[in-house]
């Protein structure tokens, strides 16, 4: 006999749960060694103390405070987890339109680009200069540090497209290199001084 | 519908209702109802922790977790196993991570209990000195702290499988659902389980 079926005979035996084919076998065993009996009598024994002397139930201490305790955990999970189903369910409830309404949008969007796009001009926005007693507020104000420049503003007659014309800048000379040109500029004396004592 | 754990501590009228009435009424969010089911297997499920790790107020705090976990996990009860072997399943999860979690946790320091009383100097200051509660001390002298010493010396699993057996009095097969083992892992658990309790008990014997 296999020795996991004569641990499984030796079990069921202390427990009580022999068929007759089982106790027969271990009739056999018994009759073979007889000190097993003894040994498998004195596993009976602790069995029974064990029953006899640990509780099957023992309330912890403060069983009230255990309760009210666990039920305060369990009220802060039901709150933590209503929005987040809540969240859920709107989603899931509006998954089905996500397709439809996304078709929808670009057929929209194309029919609208379409009404939008200049007609007639080759796709270049007529220009106008604007009024300056109308739309002086709106055109931005341009300075210059060379008074003898100038500017001149232009600007559509919704004052969305503006250029700004300046006139009077020297010609740069062709012949300069930049990348010899000592480009460095020399602040004021009075500038260079201040920005000495703030860097010290 | 009315909440049918409106009396958690009613006693009686509240043991008449089945698990199973209870369960599904928690499943819908009634929470008073699992107040219900929490009173009536606290004790169980206390006794089991406090059984395997063998210390009141961590057995406290984890019959906390075990119930939030059980709480947690309801909705997905479904009545093909019994509610009580599902129960010990989940304390099972949970006694077995905080052990997991403690080995973890003293590795590298001074583990108390690899340090005999005995191997200490009697006369020593700084000999540990236990000071046992009356109610400990009552029972220090009785055969239950015999036994309790016997079930400590056992490695977790034949500790569980005994426990499980001889004091809930689960059947084989529900053992071997909670620790998720083979039956006959349960069968040669159970075995050299008792033989060792039967070793220790009987030194316990002779040393007294």
């Amino acid at each position: 006999m296999k020795k996991e079926q004569t641990e499984e005979l030796f079990v069921k035996w202390v427990d009580g749960r022999l068929n007759d084919e089982e106790q027969n076998q271990l009739d056999e065993l018994f009759a073979a060694d007889p000190k097993l009996e003894a040994e498998l009598t004195g596993a009976k024994e602790v069995t029974a103390v064990l029953q006899s002397e640990i509780p099957k139930s023992s309330e912890p201490p403060y069983p009230d405070f255990f309760n009210s305790q666990l039920m305060r955990k369990v009220d802060l999970e039901i709150a933590a987890q209503r929005p987040a189903e809540k969240v859920a369910r709107w989603w899931e409830s509006l998954r089905w339109a996500w397709a439809p309404a996304g078709a929808l949008a670009l057929v929209l969007a194309f029919f609208a680009g379409q009404r939008m796009s200049p007609q007639g001009n080759g796709g270049v926005a007529d220009r106008g200069v604007a009024d300056s007693s109308e739309k002086s507020e709106e055109l931005p104000n341009v300075y210059f540090a060379e008074k003898s420049l100038t500017a001149e503003v232009i600007a559509d007659a919704d004052g969305k497209v503006s250029a700004i014309v300046v006139e009077g800048i020297a010609a740069i000379s062709d012949d300069i290199d930049f990348s010899r040109a000592d480009l460095t500029t020399s602040l004021p004396a009075r500038y260079s001084q201040s920005e000495e004592r703030r860097l010290q | 519908m009315a909440p049918i754990g409106a009396s958690p501590d009613a006693g009686s009228s509240d043991q008449e209702i089945p698990d199973l009435e209870l369960i599904k009424a928690c499943q819908g969010g009634d929470s008073r109802a699992f107040e219900s089911l929490v009173t009536r297997h606290r004790g169980k499920v206390y006794a089991m922790v406090q059984n395997m790790i063998r210390n009141e107020a961590d057995a406290w705090d984890l019959s906390q977790e075990v119930f939030l976990k059980v709480w947690k996990a309801l909705p997905k009860f479904e009545a093909r196993a019994k509610f009580s072997t599902w129960l010990y399943r989940i304390t099972h999860n949970v006694v077995y991570d905080w052990l997991r979690k403690r080995k973890i946790d003293v590795a590298g320091e001074l583990d108390d209990g690899i340090l005999n009383q005995s191997d200490i100097a009697a006369g020593a200051r700084t000999s540990p000195v236990y000071q046992a509660r009356p109610d400990e001390a009552l029972q220090n002298s009785e055969l239950g702290s015999k036994i309790n010493r016997a079930l400590a010396a056992l490695n977790t699993e034949h500790r569980e499988t005994i426990v499980l057996r001889e004091v809930q009095g689960l059947d084989y097969k529900e053992i071997a659902k909670v620790m998720e083992c083979s039956l006959g892992t349960v069968m040669s658990r159970l075995y050299y389980a008792r033989k060792k309790l039967q070793s220790l008990l009987s030194d316990e014997k002779g040393t007294n």
